[in-house]
């Protein structure tokens, strides 16, 4: 089937015009609106030209008819360690720890590697887009966390012959990580955790908090006298990369799973007066409010993760999505590392069964992100004037049976083979 | 107030401490509460000790011509106190929880570097030092010993330490100036302990230690049986190579295991079973939920009473799961849900500050519906029968070891106090009472 | 002779003795009130799916069909638009144990998991509540050859005597690749004080081969012993040996061999080993890169447990594709989708959905993916004449989804093992109410005793 599918994408390529195309006669599921029930989607020149269910057949392009499909547009998973990280095991394969511990002027874009085996792997199941991280995040697999800022997480498409190509923006948020009272350390040399007394670590933090605001403290200054007299400045790449934090334009994405951690990160913004998006939440208790309140969006982690503390429902991984969301806080879902970043839809998907309304888990994973990124006039949704980042399925992409059978990246039509699917061919004729 | 008293007391203590060497043989209290624990409490009774043994008990004994009469009015007297785990008169565990002991040769002679032993398997034997006895390595001079007595205490059971088989613990008086005058029982019982972090190489693991330990009993019995069939018939057989570890498991009468959870309790039930011998349940504090496993087993139970206690400085965030809470709260219960179920127990002092925290410890327990009689019980005579030793110690009885603990009030109550001790019939004196340790501190 | 078989008998006790289950079954067993599910869709796994009933008496199930009476006196459950498989079994977990490895020595075969469960380790509760009713729960990969494993049903609440499954039999861990050779590659990484041989997939290949020439030695004495015995000589046994006797069980074909394993070639050179001493490895676990030599695999006649989809979180999980279940169902293999679940039994709340995985890559019928998680492991763990799937006869453990057991969607209501329910999602919700309002009245009861004590404490 995904070999028909190819050969269908083939055929398009070779009928000239590679990013104009009419696929009719399917279910379209703009995410922005409600579906449409045999409609089509006309995509010109790369972009989403008009939706509707009676589009009127233009002479020049390749009809594609989607009888019995459904057409979604391209999962983002809003942070992720494709492309940067290889072999999660293997150091020299990951580019996700920098030395230094504020290192803003980083962007994770020109280090990703378009021959990464796990693109093909991630953009088969229906992911278009990633945010990639600068730095590994806890929740997700990483090598330890050195930085405080750790740099600038790059959208990306899933498809390209180089990073540029690839690149839908270099910045899309700044990486931060707040120091926090950390009483159970893990030191990864006896692979232990070791205790720290309460009052310790609070002072640990505080200290280590304090730099974090000298950091800020003189990019703000940097910031004036880059103002008062331009000419004389010399360049600081890394007070240079803070400026958009500083006035607003770039979120600061911080990671906080706790309570604890959740109200740092809120008290935090609102004294430096920065943009903030929340990464990896876990436990957010009586946060939940305050997060809504403050409308500070939150990129969830992967539900498919361990209980966190022993009197937990069992399944409060799974009812996160839901309490956040019936709380109205904005969310979208990430892998926060490579190896399972395909499963991203079952991570919206399994919320569904735990509480999470369908639309909002389909939104979880696609438009969402794009409106926490700035990005939603350009990705997210099937709208005119988006590119056009469809996949074509035989039926709900959030649920495991389901198959994607296209995928088109800015219109172009993307090879859902992979590493995966050419070891399986093999060694399935092996007689 | 309470301050004021205590002082006065600490002076007057100074004052009396004396050395038990003037005791005369020949003592009677008078007049005095005699809680037998064996028999029924003499509220107005006369306990006579002869040459270091109990001679008479009763309501109507006379003090015989000769001998030392202390009124006993006011007081109460009890069999002496006994702890029944501990390290009192022992060396002091060597850094790193290492046993100071020499490690067994290697079977097969292999070079060893001078780095630090790694142990390969269970023929290393790893950890242990079954051949070391309380007894052989008991230290008179230990003020631990002192501070013990001053607290009521005539009689403990003292072990080495070490990290898997640690070696064999002694009941020992509390009172004496040698050693051999001190041991009531050389062989009490085998300590194990389960710190598998405590050895290099093997075993590294919980299941490691359980399988060493059910290795080295396979290897005690073959060795037994090789050694039977030695000593039996020796022409023309191989001789069995002496080995002192084996030795020190052969000659346990019974062990001591560490568990402190129910899920430990059972588990160290369903080990003590395979070990086929005696054993004695360490710990405990869980023990509440597990009588009814730890009863079909058949086993004893030493309760140690530094009650968990919530940890100081602790993060406000780390949420204490249901069960630590419940533990918290429940664990001093433990004395009375082992005494319904009728298994036996007593207490230890293990990590405490002060011997004398014990009776505050037990107390709690008390209050929350832990009958004296009990905790009497549990102090004395319980302790005794557990090591074997009832039929010297822990109640007063004719031909008994005069081993008393005279108190004034009544033990347990807020206002009482150590006023005399008696151990193999010689009197010793409180000393006063030091100024609380600091935690964290060592009292030694 | 009769030594021999005493000799066996011994082995035996000291395998059961680890394993007897303090509480009988029988007891729990005898009095437990018949049951009916119906209106149900009845995956039975061995004849389709249909809408139907199941009846159940004595915790085993009696009657499975459209149109079954119902036992006397049967509670009786109305199960309309939820569908019920039979209880899921994870031939890979850690958990409920306090320990996992025994990593000190190459070969740990002297331990057992079974010494170590711990009944109150939430995670039963976790992989009751996501449907797995039983788990082979193994050593850890530390070692070429690891420890004894045991095999628990879910049965929360029972201490660790009454988690086992008294009809499993017996099995030891294997491990081939980058996890038994780590602690010999640690001095090539400066640390000097753990370097343990093997250092290489080689060394692991000779550390296996001296294990059973060593075990074939032992019980070669054995057999010595007995003949001299026999002719009424008056001899010392030999000194038995935990390490050894679980690998002679293994050589007499009494204990199943789980080997942990990545790569073609180590799973090629475990088989030919294998036959080399004339046994078969009852399951290869992970086993990855199985799809290159399924062929060898299925020849062999090894089961295979996999996990649906991980790859690329170490070298050797590189060539690792989704499609390898399948792929050597196709082959002939008989294939399992495992959890690997630790403490956190994460996985097994939702075992369910890896094995949906299998029907993605692959096109796997839903019954057949259904099997990895049900009958097959049964098979591959020796107890599928008592679990795996909806017959008369087998125990009733038994699932009960709200929907399509397949689907990302559905979520697991009741939990049924031995007839008797274990999980309830309303009962889940009632149990945490009361557990949060239990030790919120600890908390306060403990800040109140706080308030007490401290005014009377010794200033200090």
């Amino acid at each position: 089937m995904r070999i028909a599918a190819f050969l269908l994408a083939a055929a398009l390529l070779s009928a000239g015009e590679n990013d104009s195309f009419l696929i009719r006669n399917a279910t379209v599921h703009p995410v922005s609106g409600p579906k449409l029930n045999n409609a089509s989607v006309l995509v010109m020149d790369g972009k989403i030209a008009e939706v509707g269910e009676r589009l009127q057949t233009r002479a020049k392009v390749k009809v594609i008819d989607g009888r019995g499909l459904h057409v979604y547009p391209g999962m983002i998973d809003a942070a992720t360690l494709v492309g940067i990280s290889e072999i999660s095991s293997v150091r020299e394969t990951a580019d996700i720890s920098e030395v230094g511990e504020f290192n803003p002027q980083l962007r994770s874009s020109i280090a990703v590697n378009p021959e990464s085996e796990h693109i093909p792997v991630t953009r088969a199941n229906g992911i278009t887009a990633v945010g990639v991280l600068a730095a590994g995040v806890s929740g997700g697999f990483g090598f330890g966390e050195i930085s405080y800022i750790g740099g600038q997480i790059s959208l990306m498409h899933l498809d390209g012959w180089t990073w540029e190509e690839m690149t839908i923006t270099h910045g899309a948020a700044m990486q931060l990580r707040l120091p926090g009272i950390e009483t159970r350390r893990f030191n990864p040399a006896t692979r232990e955790s070791a205790a720290t007394p309460f009052s310790e670590a609070r002072r640990r933090q505080e200290t280590n908090l304090r730099k974090v605001k000298t950091f800020f403290e003189e990019a703000r200054r940097y910031q004036t006298a880059k103002q008062a007299s331009p000419a004389t400045l010399k360049t600081d790449l890394r007070y240079e990369a803070m400026l958009p934090v500083l006035e607003g334009k770039l979120p600061l994405l911080i990671p906080a799973a706790r309570e604890r951690e959740i109200r740092d990160a809120l008290a935090f913004a609102e004294q430096e007066k920065v943009k903030i998006i929340l990464v990896g939440v876990r436990r957010p208790g009586g946060a939940i409010e305050e997060i809504a309140k403050r409308k500070i969006p939150v990129i969830l982690g992967s539900p498919f993760v361990p209980i966190q503390e022993e009197d937990d429902p069992y399944d409060a991984t799974f009812t996160l999505a839901a309490d956040l969301h019936r709380a109205g806080v904005k969310i979208a879902f990430a892998s926060l590392g490579a190896q399972f970043a395909r499963n991203l839809p079952y991570q919206a998907g399994h919320s569904v069964a735990y509480g999470l309304p369908y639309d909002a888990a389909l939104r979880s994973v696609t438009l969402n992100a794009a409106e926490i990124y700035g990005v939603a006039d350009r990705i997210g949704s099937i709208d005119s004037g988006k590119y056009a980042d469809l996949i074509v399925t035989d039926g709900d992409p959030l649920e495991i049976r389901t198959q994607v059978k296209m995928m088109f990246v800015k219109g172009e039509p993307v090879d859902l083979e992979s590493k995966h699917t050419r070891l399986y061919k093999k060694y399935r004729a092996r007689p | 107030m309470r301050r004021a008293t205590l002082s006065v007391l600490a002076v007057l203590c100074a004052v009396m401490a004396a050395t038990a060497a003037e005791t005369p043989s020949l003592v009677a209290i008078q007049n005095a509460r005699i809680v037998t624990v064996s028999g029924a409490t003499l509220e107005k009774g006369t306990v006579v000790i002869a040459g270091g043994l109990i001679r008479e008990v009763g309501e109507s004994v006379t003090p015989p011509a000769g001998a030392w009469v202390i009124d006993g009015a006011g007081l109460t007297v009890y069999p002496g106190l006994i702890d029944a785990f501990s390290a009192w008169g022992q060396p002091a565990p060597p850094a790193g929880g290492r046993p100071a002991a020499q490690p067994q040769p290697r079977p097969q002679g292999q070079e060893q570097p001078a780095a630090p032993q790694r142990s390969w398997g269970p023929e290393d034997r790893p950890g242990t030092t079954s051949w070391v006895k309380a007894a052989d390595q008991l230290d008179p001079a230990d003020r631990r010993i002192d501070a013990a007595r001053s607290a009521g205490f005539t009689t403990a059971v003292t072990f080495p330490s070490g990290s898997l088989i640690a070696g064999h613990g002694a009941v020992i008086n509390l009172g004496g100036e040698s050693a051999g005058e001190m041991v009531v029982h050389p062989l009490a019982g085998l300590r194990m302990e389960l710190n598998a972090r405590g050895v290099g190489g093997f075993p590294n693991s919980l299941m490691g230690v359980i399988a060493y330990f059910r290795q080295l009993w396979l290897d005690a019995a073959h060795y037994q049986q090789a050694k039977e069939m030695y000593d039996k018939k020796p022409a023309g057989l191989a001789r069995p190579a002496y080995d002192r570890a084996l030795e020190g498991i052969l000659e346990a009468n019974r062990v001591v295991l560490p568990a402190v959870t129910r899920v430990e309790l059972e588990r160290m039930a369903a080990l003590a079973a395979e070990l086929r011998k005696p054993a004695i349940l360490r710990g405990a504090h869980d023990a509440y939920r597990a009588t009814a496993a730890l009863k079909e087993a058949g086993l004893s139970v030493i309760v140690n009473v530094k009650w968990p206690a919530k940890p100081r400085d602790l993060d406000p965030q780390v949420e204490e799961s249901y069960r630590t809470l419940e533990l918290r709260d429940k664990a001093p219960t433990t004395p009375a849900a082992l005494a319904a179920a009728g298994i036996p127990f007593a207490f230890t002092s293990e990590g405490l500050d002060a011997p004398r925290d014990l009776i505050a410890a037990v107390k709690k327990s008390i209050d929350l519906g832990f009958k004296r009689e009990d905790a009497i019980h549990a102090l004395t005579l319980g302790a005794a029968r557990i090591y074997g030793v009832d039929n010297r110690l822990g109640s007063i009885e004719p031909g008994k070891i005069a081993n008393l603990t005279v108190i004034k009030g009544e033990l347990f109550d807020s206002m009482a106090r150590v006023q005399m001790v008696f151990v193999d019939g010689k009197k010793y004196d409180p000393a006063p009472e030091p100024p609380p340790a600091r935690r964290g501190e060592e009292t030694r | 002779m009769r030594i021999r078989t005493a000799f066996i008998l011994l082995c035996c006790a000291w395998a059961l003795a680890a394993q007897q289950p303090r509480r009988t079954l029988g007891e729990a067993l005898g009095k437990k009130q018949p049951l009916l599910i119906q209106n149900a869709t009845i995956h039975t796994i061995t004849k389709g799916a249909f809408t139907g009933s199941i009846s159940v008496v004595d915790g085993k199930i009696a009657d499975v069909g459209e149109k079954i009476l119902a036992p006397a006196g049967a509670k009786i459950i109305n199960a309309s638009g939820k569908h019920v498989i039979p209880g899921m079994i994870d031939c890979h977990t850690h958990i409920a144990i306090d320990a996992i490895n025994e990593g000190s020595v190459s070969v740990s075969s002297m331990t057992s998991v079974a010494d170590v469960v711990n009944a109150e380790q939430r995670s039963i509760y976790y992989a009751l509540a996501g449907g797995v009713t039983t788990g082979n729960v193994l050593h850890g990969s530390a070692n070429a050859i690891g420890g004894l494993n045991t095999v628990l049903k879910m049965r929360w609440g029972k201490d660790a005597g009454g988690l086992v499954m008294a009809e499993a039999p017996p099995g030891i861990k294997f491990a081939l690749g980058e996890n038994p050779k780590r602690q010999g590659m640690a001095a090539q990484q400066g640390s000097q004080a753990a370097r343990r041989y093997p250092g290489t997939r080689m060394g692991v290949e000779d550390v296996i081969r001296q294990a059973f020439i060593d075990a074939r030695a032992y019980s070669f004495q054995w057999k010595s012993y007995e003949q001299s015995r026999a002719k009424g000589e008056n001899v010392l046994p030999p000194r038995r040996d935990l390490k050894l006797e679980p690998l002679v069980e293994v050589l007499e074909g009494k204990r199943l061999v789980h080997a942990h394993s990545y790569r073609a070639d180590e799973i090629l050179m475990l088989l030919r080993l294998a036959e080399e001493f004339d046994f078969r490895i009852a399951t290869l676990q992970h086993v990855l890169e199985g799809y290159k030599v399924a062929k060898e695999i299925a020849e062999h006649g090894a089961g295979a447990s996999t996990f649906s989809d991980w790859w690329s979180y170490k070298v050797e999980a590189f060539d690792a594709i989704p499609h390898n279940a399948a792929l050597l169902r196709e082959k002939g293999v008989l294939v399992s989708i495992n959890s690997d679940d630790a403490s956190g039994a994460e996985i097994m709340r939702r075992l369910n959905t890896e094995a949906a995985k299998a029907v993605k890559y692959g096109g796997v019928s839903d019954n057949d993916a259904l099997a990895m998680v049900t009958l097959n492991p049964a098979k591959q763990l020796g107890i599928d004449k008592y679990v795996g799937s909806i017959e008369p006869g087998k125990h009733a453990d038994l699932v009960i989804y709200d929907g399509d057991p397949l689907s990302i969607y559905s979520r697991v209501e009741k939990v049924f093992i031995d007839g008797e329910q274990y999980f309830d999602r309303e009962t889940d919700a009632m149990l945490r109410r009361e557990l949060d309002a239990q030790k919120k009245g600890l908390l306060e009861k403990e800040k109140l005793d706080e308030r007490q004590r401290t005014p009377a404490r010794r200033p200090s």
